[in-house]
């Protein structure tokens, strides 16, 4: 069991990777983030009967760890100087003009509501309304304002990064 | 930036390579979320409670040829009543996180029993202080009545004029404290359930 479930968390490794970039604040509270969440996955996977879709299940405990942890965050930092951080890092966040950009699009998610970020990485993984109203359980109505209001919002930010405006 | 462009930069990115740790060795470690902290907390409490009052019970029973049994009595009370009120506080721990349900429901559970647990918690640790205060002074007029000393009069006037304003005075001492290590989480649930509800 525990073989095939670290098979099945592996292939899904880039939607953890994606939630810790988003809730956590600092690389230490990402790493602890990644732990607890497959910690949780972990303990209820002898109850996962397949009844949803595997990622569906990730996504809910994912999300439910990372929105209702209740840790004290340390404080992100409000700005990341290149220079000091470790050679590996740097070349993966600094070596393009796309990481650039995501640099830029994670800095407008740091500004949104723990629920706005939920939002936003569903948004960002293509997800149906269906599938989000599945994982966090508000009307498909409801998702459709909301979905909106942060479109709105994260493409006023990322104008502003660009333009350096605000 | 264009919202589809976000998107393609979103699915190109790569897997930041200090994220990447032996999951064989992480399925061994312990829980660090709040709740299973939160639990572990209670499970010390009450060993410690445990340790500390067993060799008392059994101390005042053997002692002086177990003339002291009725303090051995009161203690085993006290301790079943703290006891209950541990397995109690576990259960709704226990009861306080999904993770495999819906967000939004499992966010009502938190705030739902969150909300119980404080109460519980708030209550209970009033009442129990305050039985305990009792117990002793019925230890202390048992032990006066053994002796054969009178019991003086001022004693449950004493008695009275010191448990009531005290346990009114820690019931919002207590109050105070929990709003401090936990209200501001539990605020933190309530407008996060709000923002979801809202249209």
């Amino acid at each position: 069991m525990q073989e095939t479930f670290i098979g099945l968390v592996s292939e899904n490794r880039g939607i953890l990777y994606k939630i810790c970039r988003m809730y956590g604040a600092t690389e230490p509270d990402r790493q602890d983030l990644f732990q607890e969440i497959v910690i949780q996955l972990w303990r209820s996977y002898p109850a996962f009967r397949g009844d949803a879709r595997f990622s569906t299940w990730l996504y809910r405990i994912a999300l439910n760890t990372a929105i209702s942890d209740l840790r004290k965050q340390r404080r992100r930092p409000a700005s990341i100087d290149p220079d000091l951080l470790p050679n590996q890092l740097q070349d993966i966040q600094y070596s393009s003009e796309k990481e650039e950009q995501l640099q830029q699009l994670y800095s407008a998610i740091d500004r949104l509501t723990e629920l706005e970020k939920a939002l936003t990485m569903l948004y960002l993984e293509d997800k149906s309304y269906q599938e989000m109203e599945e994982i966090l359980g508000i009307s498909q109505n409801n998702l459709r304002v909301k979905m909106n209001r942060i479109k709105d919002k994260l493409r006023k930010m990322t104008k502003e990064a660009v333009y350096g405006i605000g | 930036m264009e919202l589809d462009n976000l998107k393609a930069i979103w699915k190109e990115q790569e897997p930041l390579q200090d994220l990447q740790p032996d999951m064989q060795q992480l399925l061994q470690k312990k829980s660090r979320g709040h709740i299973a902290r939160m639990r572990r907390n209670v499970r010390i409490e009450a060993l410690v409670m445990l340790l500390s009052y067993i060799p008392c019970i059994i101390l005042y029973l053997v002692w002086f040829d177990g003339r002291l049994w009725y303090l051995s009595l009161m203690m085993s009370l006290i301790l079943v009543v703290y006891w209950i009120y541990f397995l109690k506080k576990d259960r709704l721990l226990k009861k306080m996180q999904c993770v495999t349900c819906e967000v939004r429901s499992n966010l009502t559970r938190q705030v739902r029993i969150l909300d119980k647990y404080l109460r519980f918690y708030l209550w209970t640790t009033t009442l129990v202080i305050t039985i305990s205060w009792f117990v002793a002074y019925m230890a202390i007029r048992y032990s006066l009545h053994l002796k054969g000393i009178p019991i003086p009069q001022w004693l449950e006037p004493l008695l009275i004029v010191l448990v009531i304003p005290g346990s009114i005075g820690l019931h919002y001492l207590n109050k105070r404290y929990f709003n401090k290590l936990y209200g501001r989480e539990a605020q933190k649930l309530r407008d996060l359930l709000r923002e979801m509800d809202e249209g």
